[in-house]
C-alpha cells in the first residue's frame, strides 16, 4: 500500500465572524487520508471550507480541534520548533488564486528564487533550481521579463515555478485557475498534470469547476465543512443529485446520460456517443 | 494605456555600464557628482562635457531618449539661468537697458549653472538610472548599507519594501485606471467642476483602491509566508555580486577624470569663478 | 435596420497610437446589436471584445469610425458623452472591487444620483434594482464590505441596473464565481431584461453559458468579427470555432460524434434539453 502523506482526524475549524455572534463552523470533523503521489481534486462551492482545508495543510491556519499528520508526523505547533514548522511549509507548497498577489519580485527569475533564498540555499544551487523550475513550467524564455508583462496563465506558471524551486512533496492549488481565461486554465492544468505524472508530486487541487476534476485520481466533494462524496471522478459524477445539492455542476454529457437513465457515467463525447449508441441498438433489437 | 509606462528610466542593454556592478555604479555616481562640482573654469567644464559625452557613448543610450528626458526640466534650467543673468552683477557690464543690466559674470554663471545641471542629470543618468534596473538598484542599496545592520537598522526590510513597491506600482496603476473607468461608467465626472468638487469625485476611486491595496497586501503576506519568508534571517541570494576588473577600470577612469578637471582648473583657468 | 439598439460602423481602436507600444485592438469593425436580444460576445483575451464593450458606452473613443447608440452618433457632441453611459450601462469584470459606499443602498444609488434624479426616484430605483438581482431589502443598510463575494457582485450589478440603461453590457459577469453564484448573477440579468425589455451584451468565456442565455453570438478574433448568428448557426461551425482555439458546448460535440457515426441528429443542438429530445426521437419517442 502506498504511503499516507496527509491524514486528518476530526479536523474542526470555527471562527467568530462578529464578536458575541455564534461561531461559524468552517470544517466539521473532517477525516481525510491522502496517499503519496496521488492527484486529488477537492470540489465545493464558495464557503464549503475547501480553502480553509488548504490553509490548514500549509500551516497558515491552526485548526480549532482535531489532529493533522503530514509526512507521517503529527503537527503540533506548540511542541514543534520554528525550523520544523518552516520545513513542513517547504514540503507543502501552495499556489493561490490571484496570480498578481503572489509574485514578489519585478523579474520572473528573481521571483522564482525567492523561496530557496528564504531557506538559505547556496547561490549556485538556487540558480540550478530556478532554471529547472522555469523549464518545467515552460517559462524559460520569460526568465528576464517583468511579471506585469505576462498573461494570467503565465503569471500562474511563474508562481508554480516559485513553489517548485522549494522542492515540495505536496502542492496545494487553491482555486488557482478561477481568475484565468480558458487558455490560461489549460496551461495551468497541463502543468499540474505534468507535475503529478513526471515528478510524482502529490497534488491537492481545490476548485469549483467540475470539468477540471476529470483527470484527478480521486475527487472529494465538500459541503458545509463535511466530505459528502469521495471517489474516482466517475463514481462522484454518477451521483448527479448529490453533486447538485452541494452547489456544483455536472458536465453536460453526464447530465444527459443520467437523464436517459444510462449507467457507466461517460465523460467524453466519445464515451457519451458509445453509451447512446448502445441504447439505440438495444431499442432497435427490442422492437 | 497606463500599463505601458516604464518604471524609472531603465533602458535595457548590454553596454559596459549596464554590466558593471550596481554597487560600484552607486559609488561612481556619487563620485561623479563631486566631479561636477569640482569644475569651475571653462576648461574644466569643457573637460566635464567631453567626459560625460564619453560616458553616454559607452552606455549606448540613444541621445534622443536622453534629450526627451531633459525636456520636462528645461523650465527649471531656464528659470535659474535667467535669474542668474539678471541678478548677478559681477564682471563687466555688457548691456544696460532701463533697470536691467547684464554683466559678464551673470552670463557665465548662467551658462555654468545650465551645464552643471544638465551634466548632473545626464551623467548620473547614464551611470546609474538608465543602465541599472530598479531591482538591481534596490539590491545594491541593501548590500551597500548592510553594515548598518550592526546598528539594528532594518536594511533588509527596507529593501524588501522597495522591491514590493516596485513590483506593485504597475499593478496598482492599472487598477486605478480600471476603477476610474468603472465609476465613469456609473456617471462619475472627474474632469469638470471646481477643485473641491473634483477632489470629492475621487473618493469613489480612492476607497476601492485602498481596499484593494490592503487585500493585495494581505494575500501577498500569506503567499510570502507560505514560501518560507521569515525576514532577512538565514537568507541567501541567488545572484552574489562580485567585483570584476571592469568595475575597477570604471573607478579608475572616474578618478582620472577628476584629476583632469582639477588640472584644467589649475593650469587653464579661463574665466574661473 | 429599424430594430437596432446600437451599431458600430467601420470602427477601429488603436491603443497607444504613435508610440512603440502601438496595438490595434479593434480593426474596422461593423457590428449591429439587435434590439431586445441577448448578444453573447466571445473570443480570446486580446480579441478586442472588451474594447468593443467600452466603445459601446463611450468610455473609449474609436480611433476611426462611428458608434451609434439608440440611433444617435454618440461622438457627435463629445460633451454629452455622459448621457451615453446612462443609456448603455457597462458592468466591468470583477465589479465588486468598485464598491465604496457605507451602505448597499447608497452604493447602488451612486449612478442614479450622478444622473441628477430626485431622491424619491432614486430610492425606488434602488429598491427595484435590488429586487432584480435578488438581494433582500434587509441588506440595504448593511455595509457592502460585509457581504459574501457573490452578494457584492450583485450589489455592483444593481448599481448599473439602477440607472435603467436601455442597453446592459456585462464583461464576464460570472468570472470566478461558483455555479450557485453564477446562476444568481445571470438570472438577475435575465430578470432585468424581461422586465425592462433591455438589450443585453454579455462577454463570456463559457460556451455553456452562451448556449443557455444568448439569442445571438458574436465571435471576435484578432480585432475582427469572426462569426455572428444565433447559437444554432454559430455552434454548427465547430471546425471554424476550433480553428481560433474556441470550443463548442460539450453536448454539441456529442451530437456531432453521433452524426459522424451515421445517426440523423441535428448538429445545432447545444442544450441538454434539446439533446434529450433528439435522442428520444431516435429511440422511438418513449422514455428511455
Amino acid at each position: 500500500m502506498a504511503e499516507t502523506i496527509i491524514k486528518t482526524e476530526k479536523l474542526c475549524f470555527e471562527y467568530e465572524k462578529n464578536e458575541g455572534e455564534e461561531k461559524t463552523q468552517v470544517l466539521r470533523s473532517l477525516d481525510l487520508t491522502v496517499e503519496r503521489g496521488s492527484f486529488v481534486a477537492v470540489l465545493g462551492h464558495n464557503g464549503s471550507g475547501k480553502s480553509t482545508l488548504a490553509k490548514v495543510l500549509n500551516l497558515l491556519v491552526t485548526p480549532t480541534s482535531g489532529k493533522v499528520w503530514l509526512f507521517g508526523k503529527e503537527i503540533n505547533e506548540e511542541t514543534m520548533t520554528e525550523d520544523e514548522l518552516y520545513e513542513i511549509r517547504r514540503r507543502v507548497g501552495m499556489v493561490f488564486q490571484n496570480p498578481d498577489n503572489q509574485l514578489v519580485a519585478t523579474i520572473v527569475e528573481e521571483d522564482v528564487a525567492f523561496g530557496p533564498e528564504n531557506i538559505g540555499v547556496e547561490p549556485s544551487e538556487i540558480r540550478r533550481r530556478v532554471d529547472e523550475a522555469l523549464e518545467t513550467v515552460g517559462m524559460t524564455a520569460f526568465a528576464r521579463h517583468s511579471p506585469h508583462q505576462l498573461s494570467g496563465g503565465q503569471k500562474q506558471r511563474v508562481a508554480i515555478a516559485g513553489i517548485l524551486a522549494l522542492r515540495p512533496e505536496i502542492i496545494v492549488f487553491d482555486e488557482s485557475t478561477a481568475m484565468l481565461d480558458p487558455m490560461g486554465r489549460r496551461e495551468v492544468l497541463d502543468t499540474i498534470r505534468k507535475l503529478n505524472r513526471d515528478n510524482g508530486t502529490t497534488i491537492l487541487m481545490i476548485t469549483h469547476y467540475m470539468d477540471e476534476a476529470i483527470d484527478a485520481d480521486r475527487v472529494i466533494v465538500l459541503d458545509d465543512g463535511r466530505i459528502v462524496l469521495d471517489g474516482t471522478p466517475r463514481e462522484v459524477f454518477s451521483h448527479v443529485e448529490e453533486v447538485r445539492a452541494a452547489g456544483l455542476d455536472v458536465p453536460q454529457i453526464t447530465e444527459l446520460t443520467y437523464r436517459l437513465g444510462l449507467s457507466g457515467t461517460p465523460i467524453t463525447a466519445e464515451e457519451g456517443a458509445d453509451a447512446i449508441e448502445a441504447l439505440i441498438t438495444n431499442r432497435q433489437e427490442r422492437n | 494605456m497606463i500599463r505601458d509606462i516604464t518604471l524609472g528610466q531603465f533602458f535595457p542593454g548590454h553596454s559596459l555600464l549596464h554590466r558593471a556592478d550596481p554597487r560600484i555604479k552607486i559609488i561612481l555616481s556619487i563620485l561623479y557628482i563631486v566631479l561636477v562640482f569640482l569644475a569651475d573654469s571653462v576648461s574644466g567644464y569643457l573637460f566635464l562635457v567631453l567626459f560625460t559625452a564619453l560616458l553616454i557613448a559607452i552606455s549606448g543610450i540613444p541621445v534622443s531618449t536622453l534629450v526627451k528626458s531633459l525636456k520636462p526640466l528645461l523650465f527649471i534650467v531656464l528659470f535659474t539661468s535667467v535669474i542668474n543673468v539678471f541678478w548677478n552683477r559681477e564682471g563687466e557690464l555688457l548691456v544696460s537697458f532701463w533697470k536691467i543690466a547684464i554683466y559678464t559674470g551673470g552670463v557665465f554663471t548662467a551658462v555654468f549653472m545650465t551645464v552643471r545641471i544638465m551634466m548632473l542629470l545626464l551623467g548620473t543618468g547614464v551611470i546609474l538610472t538608465y543602465t541599472t534596473s530598479p531591482i538591481a538598484l534596490t539590491d545594491a542599496m541593501e548590500r551597500l548599507l548592510s553594515p548598518l545592520k550592526v546598528l539594528h537598522i532594518p536594511v533588509h526590510d527596507f529593501a524588501m519594501m522597495m522591491t514590493i513597491a516596485l513590483r506593485f506600482i504597475p499593478t496598482l496603476l492599472e487598477e486605478t485606471d480600471k476603477i476610474m473607468n468603472a465609476q465613469k461608467a456609473r456617471g462619475a465626472d472627474f474632469s469638470t467642476g471646481s477643485l473641491g468638487q473634483r477632489a470629492k469625485a475621487l473618493i469613489p476611486v480612492l476607497i476601492p483602491l485602498f481596499i484593494s491595496a490592503f487585500r493585495r497586501a494581505d494575500e501577498l503576506a500569506v503567499a510570502m509566508e507560505s514560501r518560507c519568508y521569515r525576514g532577512g534571517k538565514g537568507r541567501t541570494r541567488m545572484t552574489s555580486l562580485h567585483l570584476h576588473a571592469l568595475d575597477f577600470v570604471l573607478l579608475f577612469g572616474l578618478a582620472l577624470a577628476g584629476a583632469g578637471i582639477v588640472l584644467c582648473n589649475r593650469f587653464v583657468p579661463i574665466y574661473a569663478i | 435596420m429599424e430594430n437596432t439598439a446600437a451599431k458600430l460602423c467601420g470602427v477601429s481602436y488603436i491603443y497607444s497610437e504613435k508610440t512603440p507600444f502601438e496595438k490595434v485592438a479593434v480593426d474596422g469593425v461593423d457590428v449591429t446589436l439587435e434590439e431586445g436580444m441577448v448578444t453573447g460576445l466571445i473570443g480570446h483575451t486580446g480579441s478586442g471584445k472588451s474594447t468593443v464593450a467600452q466603445m459601446l458606452n463611450g468610455l473609449l473613443r474609436p480611433t476611426s469610425g462611428e458608434v451609434y447608440v439608440l440611433g444617435r452618433n454618440i461622438w457627435e457632441n463629445p460633451k454629452d458623452i455622459r448621457r451615453v453611459r446612462f443609456e448603455a450601462g457597462l458592468v466591468f469584470q470583477y465589479p465588486e472591487y468598485q464598491l465604496f459606499e457605507e451602505t448597499v443602498a447608497r452604493d447602488i444609488a451612486f449612478g442614479p444620483r450622478n444622473m441628477g434624479l430626485p431622491e424619491e426616484e432614486i430610492s425606488s430605483r434602488v429598491a427595484e434594482a435590488m429586487a432584480f438581482v435578488g438581494l433582500d431589502a434587509s441588506l440595504s443598510e448593511k455595509s457592502p464590505f460585509d457581504l459574501s463575494g457573490g452578494q457584492k457582485r450583485r450589489v455592483a450589478l444593481a448599481g448599473v441596473m439602477a440607472m435603467q440603461p436601455k442597453i446592459l453590457i456585462l464583461d464576464e459577469p460570472a468570472a470566478g464565481l461558483d455555479p450557485r453564484g453564477r446562476d444568481e448573477i445571470l438570472s438577475g440579468v435575465v430578470r432585468y431584461k424581461e422586465r425592462t425589455g433591455a438589450t443585453v451584451v454579455m462577454i463570456s468565456h463559457s460556451m455553456e453559458d452562451m448556449a443557455r442565455y444568448c439569442d445571438r453570438i458574436l465571435v471576435m478574433n484578432d480585432g475582427k468579427p469572426y462569426l455572428y448568428g444565433t447559437p444554432e448557426v454559430v455552434f454548427s461551425e465547430a471546425e471554424r470555432l476550433e480553428k481560433v482555439g474556441l470550443s463548442v458546448p460539450q453536448i454539441t460535440r456529442l451530437m456531432a460524434e453521433l452524426r459522424r457515426r451515421g445517426y440523423p441528429v441535428s448538429a445545432s443542438v447545444y442544450t441538454v434539453e434539446a439533446a434529450l429530445a433528439e435522442i428520444r426521437k431516435l429511440t422511438g419517442g418513449d422514455r428511455a
